[in-house]
């Protein structure tokens, strides 16, 4: 008999196994047609949602909800804060000039903002309402699911070292804020912000254009 | 979560295994096939300081000259056409004509032990990637 622990932690491996095959085996075989890549990601995305349903779980239980923005917002803010400063530090340390429009500079900022906003979005979606909650099955609310949402999201951008740290860094946050006020817009808007700080304030040659998996040798 | 749940959410996860590890024979079969050429038969003959030699046929296009490059001690140390008069692997019936040969200059080497290999260019169908195919075996030489 499988316990519904086991069943957390096979889902686990399973949705970073999915994402880990996008990222570095089919991505390198695509060649020109990406389409190969949307296979596994399609995948993960039908186990996630099935997930959901068998495990009766709604939309206001995974964070989709607005109730309680202004206190995830409020429980993000301080750490955001903090997180910036130190990456202005570390930027200016390195000699690199804060530029607020060299997140893909070939696109207006507001729209990229927005795309970032979608693209934190998705990833939040699956780190907190997936992975935090699975971790929550196996481990219970606190360190150590924090720990392990945090150490999954900083592994699935391995090789990116810098963006691994940050990434673990940040998925700590998050994870916490998650477990505390679970709501998606904060965290995916947090998501945005913190992309755009890093982005516009750490040296471009340290994130490699955010790179990761195979792409990030390319 | 109820056991009926479980055996479902099990089930899924079983299926989705089964697919990823297909998809990703087929990518890996795929994969070789874009990047080797079964079809490329040679042997690198001799190495010394003077020369490097052999030959080369890919077997798929019997006509066609292939393309081969020399490393020196795992440095690249020059490309030609095997397209040199090798009559002897005509006869040998390895090839259907006498022009598959290849002699490269050895470069100006350090007095010691060196190794030579030499690789056929092999280009996928739309030609984004080029791939080196090692033929026959690394020749070891030594120059005084």
């Amino acid at each position: 008999m499988i316990t519904d622990r086991s069943l957390g932690a096979w889902e686990i491996v399973s949705v970073t196994s999915s994402a880990l095959i996008a990222e570095w085996i089919l991505s390198a075989a695509a060649g020109r047609t990406k389409l190969i890549v949307a296979v596994p990601i399609a995948l993960a995305f039908i186990l996630i949602i099935y997930s959901h349903v068998l495990r009766g779980e709604n939309a206001r239980d995974l964070g989709f909800r607005l109730d309680n923005f202004f206190r995830a917002l409020k429980l993000l803010l301080l750490p955001m804060i903090v997180i910036a400063g130190i990456s202005l530090l570390i930027g200016w340390l390195s000699g690199s000039r804060p530029d607020f429009f060299r997140w893909h500079a070939e696109r207006l900022i507001l729209f990229q903002l927005a795309l970032g906003f979608g693209w934190g979005f998705l990833q939040q979606y699956v780190l907190q309402s997936f992975m935090n909650r699975r971790a929550q099955v196996i481990w219970g609310r606190g360190t150590a699911s924090v720990l392990v949402t945090a150490l999954i999201f900083s592994v699935l951008h391995f090789p990116n070292r810098w963006l691994m740290v940050i990434t673990f860094v940040g998925g700590l946050v998050w994870a916490f804020v998650y477990q505390r006020q679970p709501n998606l817009v904060a965290l995916a808007l947090s998501h945005a912000a913190m992309t755009w700080a890093l982005v516009s304030t750490l040296p471009p040659s340290a994130l490699n254009h955010l790179r990761i998996g195979l792409k990030y040798f390319a | 979560m109820n056991s009926k749940s479980g055996g479902r959410l099990v089930h899924l996860l079983i299926s989705k295994s089964i697919v990823e590890a297909l998809l990703i024979a087929s990518v890996a079969v795929a994969f070789f096939f874009a990047t080797t050429n079964p079809y490329i038969r040679g042997v690198l003959d001799a190495a010394d300081k003077a020369s490097v030699n052999g030959w080369v046929v890919d077997e798929s296009r019997p006509y066609a000259r292939v393309e081969v490059q020399l490393f020196v001690d795992d440095h690249f140390a020059a490309a030609t056409i095997a397209d040199q008069f090798r009559p002897d692997v005509h006869n040998a019936k390895r090839a259907e004509d006498d022009w598959h040969g290849f002699v490269f200059s050895t470069p100006r080497l350090p007095v010691g032990n060196h190794e030579a290999r030499v690789y056929a260019v092999h280009s996928n169908g739309s030609g984004a990637r080029r791939t080196l195919q090692l033929i026959g075996k690394p020749y070891r030489f030594r120059t005084e």
